[in-house]
């Protein structure tokens, strides 16, 4: 009999659910636009686009042109893509922004490298945003560490050397996109609840859950089940797209991803629960979307939180996502068990239990005095 | 102009019975504004070294320390740390003894290449301050020639770019709903039996969503200016500029409700149009930095024309084509006030 009526709740919310999809859509729709958005934006090759005008009347000019090929950059890639062009041409391009520098130089370098006569060569570079202007200045030393090694200029008096925890190194979209895929698994739960809560708001449904004479958890917990798996549904499929785009895939640890994104929705699930009951014409909604897409981007959706952990504000910590998002990583991007798994889960187990035990009290008190 | 006046009213009005979504809409980005500055790229970092028992290691701190911008900030701050060779959490640089030869070596705890080139690149820089010194006359310098006097903040950039988002979120999700519920409440009734054209209805509403949008953009102009210290030269041209920003996006609102009248997907059009618009408007970064295909997808949005515009404002260096832009926009304003009117009319006025 227990197990009927919560079936019955459950397949009234479904049926509401199938009428309007789009709220399934609208937990994936905006992550997988911000995919497209950050992969043309961070996807490609992260190299500074530079015009060399060489001058030198010697051989050092193309020894310098063929460190920049040579240096390589932890992505893999060289530091600069360098531009073949006329000067004027490059001018031009450099004025218009097309190119982040230019190099020169000039006519008498390697006269004065190799007489030492303080050799110096020109670099032009915008500065409007002071992190892309200290990249110009510290890519130049790694090219001319690499130009001095070439030339054959007597040793640095300190050597570099690296050491690494692992032999794999990942890169930024990737990191990223995982980041996305997480809120689209939190979008998904958040909207499906609006969409439920809104449609009975409006039909007046509230009014009958406020006079059931049955606990009002066998409400209240159909509805969450359905919004717990229309948000590993979306975040699932952002997930497919991923695989198609990056070709990462959590493999055989799919279902500790839908236990760790699981638990994340069912935080933010009764917190939407109470938005949409108080808030008239799902205004919460708004402000659950945005502030979703908020909690993306303080909480470690653009990077990995274990190793900023310095850089990470202390509101970031107040909700689940800054503490699940990089054991999602481990299991989507490495395929490794996360170290922190146990104490992951805890913290999770503790932040939807607590959010449960709130939205459903709170929601409950709702319903009845609405009723 | 008395009827538009009281349809303006009205339109104020409708405040009142939607005020958690006016507020959302003209402070939200704000409010993302000041949670992002937290965590936005700062040249300076955090770099630990394990404390120098070497006159190398001391001369590379001390490097380390001399590595900035002469223009701007410095870009290693060094924490010195006993480090017991333990596993690492982010990085930490030991001065050690390998095969016979002095070495600064950085231990990663880290695998994130972008991290990691951000600490390669910095210990590069101060390890040949070193040989550089060494060198003496050999060593070859680099004359630096920047565009600007200054390096800007990234930060001022950021709010810069989110202006033209904010005005547009505003205007656009505004629009949506309050069209959307006009027939999700029947209101839209009213419309359809008054004797109103649609010029003034139409009108109205979009002179409502264009000062909610510039109330918006003010809050955060003023926001950024706190936050970094930079004000635009002229507000007027600042208003003037997101003026028809504001108009693309209302009536890309009104458009969502009309054609879908239903709040949840007019809404969703209005966002989605907001965020997607602005990643790919130049919101971080100057269009024509990011590769052709990118600055081509980018000059279709309303808001790289904006920001570029706005550059100048705040730069004090033009930009992009400054006359194109502006036709682009007010075009696009005309255009969108074009289709809404059709759709109006297609929607309303001819429904039974």
């Amino acid at each position: 009999m227990t197990m009927k009526r919560f079936w019955i709740l459950f397949t009234t919310e479904l049926k509401a659910w199938r009428s309007d999809p789009i709220a399934t859509m609208g937990g994936l729709i905006p992550p997988t636009f911000m995919l497209i958005a950050f992969g043309l934006l961070f996807g490609g090759r992260l190299t500074f686009k530079v015009a060399l005008l060489d001058y030198d009347q010697g051989p050092y000019g193309e020894v310098l042109r063929q460190a920049f090929d040579s240096t390589i950059s932890p992505f893999g890639t060289p530091y600069y893509d360098l531009y073949d062009l006329p000067a004027d041409q490059a001018w031009d391009e450099y004025r218009a922004h097309r190119i982040d520098g230019i190099w020169v130089i000039p006519a008498d370098f390697s006269e004065r490298l190799a007489s030492g006569r303080d050799p110096a060569i020109e670099m032009h570079f915008g500065n409007y945003n002071d992190d892309r202007a200290k990249n110009h200045r510290i890519y130049a030393a790694e090219i001319l560490w690499t130009f001095y090694e070439r030339i054959g200029q007597p040793g640095p008096p300190l050597a570099l050397a690296e050491e690494y925890p692992h032999a794999e190194m990942i890169d930024w979209f990737p990191v990223i996109a995982v980041g996305l895929v997480l809120l689209s698994f939190v979008l998904g739960g958040m909207i499906n609840m609006f969409m439920l809560t809104q449609k009975e708001q409006v039909a007046q449904i509230t009014l009958e859950f406020g006079l059931a004479p049955r606990s009002l958890a066998w409400v209240l917990l159909p509805k969450t089940l359905l919004a717990l798996l229309m948000g590993l549904l979306t975040g699932t499929v952002l997930m497919g797209i991923v695989y198609l785009w990056l070709g990462v895939w959590p493999g055989r640890f799919l279902w500790a991803v839908w236990v760790l994104a699981g638990l994340v929705i069912l935080f933010w699930v009764p917190l939407t629960l109470l938005f949409g009951l108080r808030a008239q014409y799902f205004a919460g909604v708004i402000a659950t979307i945005l502030t979703g897409m908020t909690v993306f981007f303080v909480g470690g959706g653009l990077s990995m939180v274990r190793y900023n952990r310095e850089n990470v504000p202390w509101f970031s910590w107040l909700f689940p996502n800054t503490y699940a998002v990089d054991p999602v990583r481990d299991l989507v991007l490495f395929n490794t068990w996360p170290a922190d798994w146990a104490l992951t889960l805890l913290v999770l187990i503790g932040f939807a239990a607590v959010s449960l035990l709130v939205g459903f009290s709170l929601a409950a008190r709702q319903l009845r005095r609405v009723g | 102009m008395a009827r538009f006046r009281m349809l303006l009213v009205n339109e104020f009005k409708l405040f009142r019975t939607g005020i958690p979504i006016h507020l959302v809409a003209i402070l939200q980005p704000t409010v993302m504004y000041l949670l992002l500055t937290v965590i936005l790229v700062h040249p300076t970092f955090d770099m630990y070294v394990d404390r120098p028992s070497t006159e190398e290691g001391r001369a590379l701190v001390s490097a380390m320390r001399e590595v900035g911008s002469p223009i701007g900030a410095p870009y290693i701050n060094p924490i010195l740390i006993d480090w017991d060779g333990a596993s690492v959490s982010r990085q930490v640089i030991a001065v050690e003894e390998r095969d016979g030869v002095t070495t600064a070596v950085q231990h990663y705890g880290l695998i994130d290449s972008n991290l990691v080139k951000n600490f390669r690149n910095r210990l590069t820089a101060a390890a040949l301050r070193l040989w550089n010194a060494d060198l003496g006359a050999r060593a070859v310098t680099v004359e630096e020639y920047a565009w600007l006097p200054q390096d800007v903040p990234y930060s001022l950039y950021f709010g810069m770019a989110l202006l033209p988002m904010t005005a547009f979120l505003a205007a656009s999700i505004m629009g949506a709903i309050l069209t959307a519920q006009e027939f999700e409440f029947r209101t839209i009734v009213e419309y359809q039996l008054a004797p109103a054209s649609i010029s003034l209805v139409l009108g109205a509403r979009l002179a409502r969503l264009v000062l909610s949008a510039l109330i918006a953009a003010a809050i955060l102009l003023v926001t950024v200016g706190l936050v970094t210290g930079y004000w635009p030269g002229s507000l007027l041209e600042v208003a003037l500029i997101l003026l028809p920003v504001a108009v693309i996006a209302g009536c890309l609102g009104v458009l969502a409700g009309l054609l879908t009248r239903k709040s949840i997907p007019a809404f969703l059009v209005g966002l989605v149009g907001s965020f997607v618009g602005w990643v790919l408007g130049s919101g971080f970064g100057l269009a024509a930095g990011f590769g052709h295909s990118y600055e081509f997808i980018s000059r279709l949005t309303p808001f790289t024309h904006a920001t570029e515009l706005l550059f100048s404002n705040y730069y004090g260096a033009e930009i992009g084509h400054p006359l194109a832009s502006i036709l682009y926009l007010s075009l696009g304003g005309v255009v969108m006030l074009v289709l809404a009117g059709l759709a109006y009319r297609w929607r309303v006025m001819r429904q039974e």
